[in-house]
């Protein structure tokens, strides 16, 4: 998995209208099914390049995982900050996060050397 | 940064390999052209945050999955644990009776005072039932342990069962602290915590504070 970190400068983020000092300004939810998986201005914003793998991966497929690059993340300090989430079993020093309710994802994952989480936006929902 | 919760509860699966312990856990159902990446790793544990009587509880879950002979279910994996969901299969005598074997492992292996629940699942295939409820309920009185039959498939009282275990541990943990706090027992006067209170590093009863 290829990592690394871009620089936004802070009125680049200050821009993104779910982001308010640095953090999550509105509740983070289950694309597909709403479980709320963040309350607001619990995580920070973090602009860095890791590959995720897709959420449905074609059966046809036998062993290759289909991956795409995420760009912005919500950084989790300490895993209790979540309101509901799952944790799957680790592969190379990481756990993948899944919605609690309907088991969607990778919504995210977790680093197991440092013990925090990264939420991908694009694969999550706000509201307020 | 400050602590959004009030308690947090460790609590385990624990039941003979098909009972349906994952499926108490994870409910994804895949469609026959894709395949869910989540579901090929397997989910390791679930954070839940749940309301008590206004009380923010977050529950840790863990699935035993795969390690389900006894033996090697040791100190190690029940550690910090203060609830476990004891599971059998309606449609399986041997998951059953082995709940005996699991109460005693728990009881060589476990904190003495972890809560326990008798979980009776899949009830939604009564064609193929070999376990009766009222058995179940036998169970549970012989040994003083909550029981509920449940369907993991038709999410029939698999939150209720969290949610009873979960106020289990709560109660159990408000009356240690009641107990600490006046020694001298029986008085019916209201605990009111004070700052050394939330500084005890005793067991895990502490974790949960401003009660």
């Amino acid at each position: 998995m290829a990592e690394m970190e871009n620089d936004v400068s802070p009125i680049e983020t200050e821009q993104r209208e779910y982001v308010e000092d640095g953090k999550n300004k509105l509740v983070v939810q289950c694309k597909f099914c709403g479980s709320k998986i963040l309350d607001k201005k619990s995580s920070n914003y973090i602009a860095q390049e890791k590959d995720l793998p897709l959420m449905q991966q074609a059966s046809n497929n036998d062993r290759e995982v289909q991956n795409e690059t995420i760009k912005e993340f919500y950084h989790v300090e300490n895993m209790y900050t979540f309101e509901n989430i799952g944790f799957t079993h680790t592969v190379d020093n990481h756990k993948y996060l899944s919605c609690a309710d309907c088991d969607a994802g990778p919504v995210g994952y977790h680093d197991t050397n440092t013990r925090h989480s990264y939420v991908a936006i694009s694969r999550i929902v706000h509201s307020k | 940064m400050a602590k959004t919760y009030d308690c947090l509860f460790k609590l385990l699966l624990i039941g003979d390999s098909g009972v349906g312990k994952t499926s108490i856990l994870f409910r994804f159902s895949e469609d026959a052209f894709n395949i869910s990446f989540i579901s090929t790793i397997g989910i390791d544990f679930k954070i839940r945050t749940i309301d008590l009587d206004g009380k923010k509880v977050k529950l840790q879950i863990w699935d035993t999955a795969g390690q389900e002979r006894f033996r090697t279910i040791t100190t190690a994996y029940y550690r910090g644990s203060m609830g476990i969901m004891l599971v059998y299969d309606v449609t399986n005598e041997k998951s059953f009776e082995n709940i005996k074997n699991w109460i005693r492992n728990i009881e060589e292996n476990a904190s003495a005072d972890v809560e326990k629940m008798i979980l009776g699942n899949k009830c939604d295939l009564d064609s193929q039932r070999q376990v009766s409820k009222e058995r179940g309920e036998q169970l549970a009185i012989e040994y003083q342990i909550k029981f509920v039959e449940t369907s993991a498939k038709d999410s029939l009282n698999v939150e209720y069962a969290f949610y009873t275990l979960a106020r289990d541990i709560k109660a159990k943990m408000e009356k240690k602290q009641k107990e600490a706090s006046n020694p001298s027992g029986g008085r019916s006067g209201v605990h009111k915590p004070t700052l050394n209170d939330a500084r005890k590093p005793v067991t895990w009863l502490s974790r949960c504070s401003v009660l």
